[in-house]
C-alpha cells in the first residue's frame, strides 16, 4: 500500500517540503531539523572535556582501595543499566534482581577458580547463565502478571539467597570463592578501564536496542500489549527478549563484579542487595541511560562520598557545619545515638526513594535531560522534562 | 475434570484445610502441626493486614512487616526504661500507627493514581527506611524482649508444649479475625471501606470520605502488623532491624505466600493461607531427607507460591478475577 | 470473493453471550459498516476478527484461509489493520515512533542486528522514518510529527491513530467508532478521507459506528447489532428504515435522521 503511495503522493511531497511547518500557537514542536552550527559543536566539546577528564583520568590519580570502589560503580551502572531493561523499558518489575547478579558473580568466579577457565570465556559463561535464568523467569512471566509477578521475583530472590547460593559447591562455602581478576588487566587501574570499556559496550547496545524495532516494540507492549499485538509484535517473544537482554547485562555486571572483589560471597547478594539496585535504577531515572548509569554509581560511591565531601575545600566546611546542628539537635537534645556513615546511607537511600517516587518521578535522568538533549545536539531547553508520563492502564501492573 | 481454578471457594478451602491437618495426624508428625499452627498465626495476622490494604486500595504494603518492628522497637526502649509491660505494648501500637498514618499520608496518598507495582516500590522504600531507622537507634546486635508469661506448657496438644505467649498470640490472631469479619461484614464502615475501593467517585458522592478510609485503613493495618510483631518477638527469642521483613524471622514472604494462598481477597482466606503456609514450613524443616536442599523451608515456601499462581492464581478463598 | 468474513460467530463471557452466530462479510474494496446501540457486541465482534477473542463457535477467514486459530500479531502480518474505541496508541511515545513502531513487520532485520548497530539496520530505519513521513502526509498530519501522543487533542488523536493503523499496510482497516468525538465537519471530512484511502490503496474498510449520516453516506453494505445478534444487514437506506433497528435505537442516544 505504502509503495503506491510513493508513486501518487510523491509530487505533493516535494511541494510540502518546500514550506515551512507552521508552529502551532503557543508551542514550538521539537522539531528534528535543528543543527547545531560549528561553534554549538565546539562548545559541545569544551563542555564535555572535563567530564571525560574526570572520568578517565581522575581515578588515576586515586589509591587503590578508592579505585575500586570507582569501579564498584561501573559494575553497578552495567547492574542498573540491565535493570532498566525490564523495569524502564518492558515495565516489569524484579524484586530479585540480586539472584541474577549473584548467578554472574559466582558462574565467572566458579570457571576462573574451579573449572581453569580464561577469563573471556568465564564472563561469557556468566552472561549465557543470566540469560538463561532470566529466561526461565520471563516464562513466568508470561503467565503472571503484574504485581503477582513482582512478588514472584522477591521470592525468587530470597531462595537465591536462603538456598541457591548456600551450594557449596557452587559458592565455595562461607569463606566465598575467588574471583581473581585477569593477566594482563590485574591492577585495579587496568581492570577499571577495562570495565569502563564494557560499560561503554554496554551503553552503546542499549542504544541501538532502542534506536529500533527490538526497543519500540519493548516500549509498545509495556504500555499497551493489546495494541502492540496489532502491530505485528509478538508480546511474548519480545518479552522474553527482555528478560534475556537483562540477564546478559547482569551476567556481566555480576562478573565484572566479582572479579573487582576478588572474593565473592554468598551474604552479599541478599534482599536488601535487591532494593539497592531497584533504588539505583529509579532514583536514577528510568528510560534514561545517563541517569542509570549516575544512579549506579552514585550508590555505589555513598559511603564514600559522605566520609570524603567533609573534606572537600569550600562544601565540606558548609557541610560540617550543618551536620554539626543536625548533631547538636539529635544526639545532643533529643538523646538519639549518633548516626554513624553506614547508618546514614541506609537511611537516605530510601528517602531519595520516595522523593523520586512522589515529587520527581524522573529521577535523576529528567532533571538532567536539558543537559543531555544538549550534548545530543538538540537545542538547550530548561524546561524539557521529556515526555509526560502516561499513566500505564494495562493490567501489567 | 473441572479445572482447579473454576472450584468453588468453599469446597476448596474447607477440603484443602482438611486434608492438610489429616495428613499431618496421619504422619505422626505432631511437633510440625503445633508449631506450624503457632507460626501460622503469626503469618494470618501479617497476611490479614496485607489483604486488608489489598482489598481496599489494591497495593501490596510491602512496610506491613515494618509496622511490627517498629512496634517491637517501641517496646523494647520503654520495657528497658521500665515501663509496665502492657503499657509498653499499648504506646508500640500506638508508634505502629503513628507510623502507618504517615505512610499513608506522605507517600500513598501522592501517588494514589499511579501504577499499582510503583506503590510496592514505594512501600518497600518506607520499609528500608524504617530498617534503616532501627540501625540507627538499636545498632546492629540482637535485642531480646521477654514475654509477657512465662509460663510453659499448659497445654499439650500431641504431646507438645505450647507457651503462654504463643496461646496469646494465637488467640489474638482469633480475636481480631472475629471483629474484623464482624466489622467488615456488618458494621457501615466497615461497609464503606469496600464500597469505596470499588468505587471510590460513588462514595465520595454519598459523603463519605475517601481519604479518610484509607487513613482508618491504615491504621487497622498497622494494628495488625503491631500485635504480629509484639506478640511474636518472645517466641522467636530475638530481633533486630528488619525483624519482621527479612531475615530468619522475616514474615513478609510466608505472611505474603499466606495471603496469596487463601486468596488476596479474602480475609478468612488469610487464616487458612497462614495456618497451612506454617504448618507446611515447620513440616519441610523437620524432614530429615530433605536435609541435603539448603533452606528447605524457603524453598517449601517458594513452591507453594508457584503452585498457587501456575494453578489456582485467585488463591483457595478468593474471587476468581 | 469477500476479502473477511466471519461464519456464525458465537461467543460467551461467564454466564454472558456476547456474540450469537454472527456471519459478517467484508468484500474487495468495500467499505462495511457495523451499527447498533451500545453492548450490542459490535467491538466483541472486532476482537474476535482480530484474535483478541477466539469465538466458542464459527469461524473466521481472511483473504480465503482460516485464521481463527491465529495470534493477533500473526492476523496483522497477514494484512489487518485496526484502530480502538480508547483510541490505541503508544501514548508515551510520539507520533514518529508510533508510526516506526507499527511499520515492525516491515523492518526487516533481525532484532539482534539493529542491536549490534550493523549498517544495513540503519538504511531500514532511515527507509521507515521516510515512509512514515510519506503517511504524515497523505494525511496532513507532518507538523506532528514529534509531539508526544499523549499530549494530542482528540479530534488529532483520531486521525493520528488512522495514520498508525495505515502504516501498518493493511489490505483491511477495522475502525472502531473513528468519528467519536468529532463535530459534523471533521465527520464529513473523515468519510472523504477514508473514500479516497480505499480508491487509492484498494483498501476494503470495516467500520463501527453511531453517525449515521456518515455511515449512509461512506458505506457499501451495513449491519445491525443488537443484544448479541445479527438484526439486520443490507444497504445503508434499507437498514436504516428497518423497523426492528428503528426498535433497538429507541431510548438509546442514536443520531437517525
Amino acid at each position: 500500500m505504502i509503495k503506491r503511495a510513493v508513486s501518487d503522493a510523491t509530487e505533493e511531497i516535494s511541494v510540502s517540503q518546500v514550506v515551512d511547518p507552521i508552529p502551532q500557537e503557543g508551542h514550538q514542536a521539537p522539531s528534528d531539523d535543528f543543527r547545531p552550527g560549528a561553534k554549538g559543536w565546539l562548545a559541545r566539546a569544551a563542555a564535555g572535556v572535563p567530564l571525560a577528564a574526570l572520568v578517565l583520568l581522575f581515578p588515576l590519580t586515586q589509591l587503590d582501595f578508592v579505585l575500586t570502589k570507582y569501579t564498584r560503580g561501573i559494575t553497578y551502572a552495567i547492574i542498573a543499566l540491565s535493570l532498566n531493561v525490564l523495569i524502564g523499558y518492558t515495565g516489569q518489575i524484579s524484586l530479585g534482581h540480586q539472584a541474577f547478579v549473584g548467578i554472574g558473580a559466582f558462574t565467572s568466579a566458579y570457571m576462573v577458580s574451579v573449572a581453569g577457565q580464561e577469563f573471556p570465556i568465564a564472563v561469557l559463561s556468566a552472561m549465557a547463565v543470566g540469560a538463561v535464568q532470566a529466561l526461565i523467569l520471563g516464562l513466568v512471566a508470561l503467565r503472571v502478571r503484574g504485581l503477582y509477578f513482582a512478588l514472584l521475583t522477591l521470592a525468587y530472590g530470597l531462595l537465591a539467597e536462603a538456598s541457591l547460593f548456600k551450594i557449596p559447591a557452587l559458592t565455595g562455602g562461607a569463606a566465598g570463592q575467588p574471583a581473581p581478576k585477569p593477566p594482563g588487566f590485574d591492577t585495579s587501574h587496568r581492570y577499571y578501564y577495562l570495565c569502563l570499556a564494557l560499560l561503554g559496550v554496554v551503553l552503546w547496545v542499549d542504544h541501538r536496542m532502542m534506536a529500533t524495532k527490538g526497543g519500540r516494540a519493548l516500549l509498545a507492549l509495556r504500555e499497551n500489549p493489546r495494541v502492540a499485538s496489532t502491530f505485528g509484535i509478538n508480546v511474548k517473544a519480545f518479552t522474553l527478549f527482555a528478560f534475556a537482554v537483562s540477564g546478559v547485562f547482569a551476567g556481566l555486571g555480576g562478573a565484572l563484579y566479582a572479579h573487582n572483589e576478588s572474593q565473592v560471597t554468598s551474604v552479599l547478594f541478599n534482599f536488601q542487595l535487591a532494593l539497592l539496585f531497584i533504588l539505583m535504577t529509579v532514583v536514577g531515572g528510568l528510560r534514561s541511560r545517563t541517569g542509570v548509569v549516575i544512579g549506579g554509581v552514585f550508590f555505589a560511591l555513598i559511603g564514600y562520598l559522605i566520609e570524603e565531601i567533609p573534606h572537600l575545600p569550600v562544601i565540606g566546611t558548609v557541610l560540617k557545619f550543618l551536620v554539626g546542628i543536625l548533631g547538636w539537635l539529635f544526639v545532643d537534645t533529643l538523646g538519639l545515638p549518633e548516626l554513624r556513615i553506614e547508618v546514614a546511607e541506609l537511611v537516605i537511600g530510601p528517602i531519595l526513594l520516595l522523593l523520586t517516587l512522589t515529587q520527581f518521578p524522573g529521577g535523576i535522568g529528567q532533571q538532567l535531560r536539558p543537559f543531555i538533549q544538549w550534548f545530543a545536539g538538540r537545542p538547550f531547553d530548561i524546561h524539557d522534562r521529556g515526555a509526560k508520563e502516561v499513566q500505564i492502564t494495562d493490567v501489567r501492573a | 475434570m473441572p479445572k482447579l481454578g473454576d472450584l468453588p471457594r468453599g469446597a476448596v478451602g474447607g477440603a484443602s484445610t482438611i486434608i492438610v491437618v489429616l495428613l499431618l495426624i496421619i504422619s505422626g508428625n505432631s511437633s510440625a502441626l503445633v508449631n506450624g499452627l503457632v507460626f501460622g498465626s503469626f503469618y494470618g495476622l501479617v497476611a490479614l493486614g496485607l489483604v486488608l490494604i489489598y482489598k481496599s486500595s489494591g497495593v501490596f504494603n510491602f512496610a506491613q512487616g515494618e509496622f511490627g518492628t517498629v512496634a517491637v522497637y517501641t517496646l523494647w526502649i520503654l520495657l528497658e526504661r521500665g515501663v509496665p509491660y502492657l503499657l509498653a505494648i499499648l504506646a508500640g501500637i500506638v508508634a505502629a500507627i503513628a507510623f502507618g498514618l504517615l505512610t499513608e499520608r506522605l507517600v500513598i496518598r501522592p501517588l494514589f493514581d499511579a501504577p499499582r507495582v510503583i506503590l510496592l516500590v514505594a512501600t518497600a522504600g518506607v520499609a528500608l527506611l524504617a530498617i534503616g531507622l532501627e540501625f540507627w537507634i538499636g545498632g546492629a546486635l540482637l535485642r531480646q524482649v521477654r514475654p509477657i508469661s512465662g509460663e510453659l506448657g499448659r497445654i499439650s496438644p500431641f504431646g507438645v508444649n505450647v507457651s503462654d505467649q504463643q496461646l496469646i498470640l494465637i488467640a489474638a490472631l482469633l480475636i481480631l479475625g472475629g471483629i474484623l469479619a464482624y466489622f467488615f461484614n456488618r458494621t457501615n464502615l466497615g461497609l464503606a471501606i469496600i464500597g469505596a475501593s470499588q468505587e471510590p467517585t460513588a462514595t465520595e458522592l454519598v459523603g463519605i470520605s475517601v481519604k479518610r478510609l484509607s487513613s482508618f485503613t491504615w491504621v487497622l493495618a498497622a494494628l495488625l502488623g503491631a500485635v504480629a510483631g509484639i506478640l511474636s518477638v518472645p517466641i522467636g527469642g530475638s530481633f533486630g532491624p528488619g525483624y519482621l521483613t527479612v531475615g530468619s524471622s522475616g514474615a513478609l514472604i510466608p505472611g505474603f505466600t499466606a495471603a496469596v494462598l487463601g486468596g488476596m481477597t479474602s480475609m478468612p482466606g488469610a487464616f487458612v493461607g497462614g495456618a497451612i503456609v506454617g504448618v507446611a514450613e515447620s513440616f519441610a524443616l523437620r524432614q530429615s531427607a530433605l536435609a541435603f536442599i539448603p533452606g528447605p523451608d524457603k524453598v517449601m515456601i517458594f513452591l507453594i507460591l508457584l503452585l498457587v499462581l501456575a494453578l489456582r492464581p485467585q488463591g483457595l478463598l478468593g474471587k476468581s478475577a | 470473493m469477500s476479502v473477511l468474513e466471519t461464519r456464525s460467530c458465537s461467543i460467551r463471557f461467564g454466564g454472558v453471550q456476547a456474540a450469537t452466530e454472527i456471519s459478517i462479510a467484508v468484500g474487495e474494496w468495500e467499505i462495511v459498516g457495523i451499527i447498533g446501540p451500545n453492548g450490542a457486541g459490535k467491538t466483541t465482534t472486532f476482537n474476535i476478527i482480530t484474535g483478541f477473542y477466539t469465538p466458542n463457535e464459527g469461524r473466521v477467514y481472511f483473504k480465503g484461509h482460516d485464521i481463527t486459530e491465529l495470534s493477533v500479531h500473526e492476523r496483522s502480518a497477514l494484512g489487518m489493520g485496526r484502530t480502538f474505541q480508547n483510541v490505541g496508541m503508544v501514548k508515551g511515545s510520539t507520533v514518529m515512533e508510533n508510526l516506526k513502531t507499527a511499520q515492525h513487520l516491515r523492518a526487516e532485520y533481525a532484532t539482534i542486528a539493529g542491536m549490534l548497530g550493523i549498517p544495513r539496520t540503519m538504511r531500514t530505519e532511515a527507509e521507515l522514518a521516510e515512509r512514515s513521513e510519506l503517511v504524515l502526509d497523505l494525511l496532513d498530519l507532518r507538523r506532528l510529527a514529534n509531539e508526544q501522543v499523549a499530549g494530542l487533542p482528540y479530534g488529532e488523536l483520531k486521525r493520528v491513530e488512522l495514520a498508525v493503523a495505515l502504516a501498518t499496510d493493511p489490505d483491511i482497516l477495522l475502525l472502531d467508532e473513528p468519528t467519536s468525538g468529532m463535530g459534523p465537519e471533521e465527520s464529513e471530512e473523515l468519510g472523504d478521507t477514508l473514500l479516497e484511502l480505499r480508491k487509492r490503496f484498494g483498501l476494503s474498510i470495516a467500520m463501527i459506528e453511531h453517525h449515521v449520516p456518515m455511515v449512509v453516506r461512506v458505506c457499501d453494505y451495513v449491519y445491525c447489532l443488537s443484544f448479541g445478534q445479527l438484526l439486520a444487514e443490507g444497504p445503508p437506506d434499507y437498514v436504516r428504515n428497518h423497523p426492528e433497528v428503528i426498535t433497538a435505537y429507541l431510548g438509546a442516544d442514536s443520531e437517525a435522521s
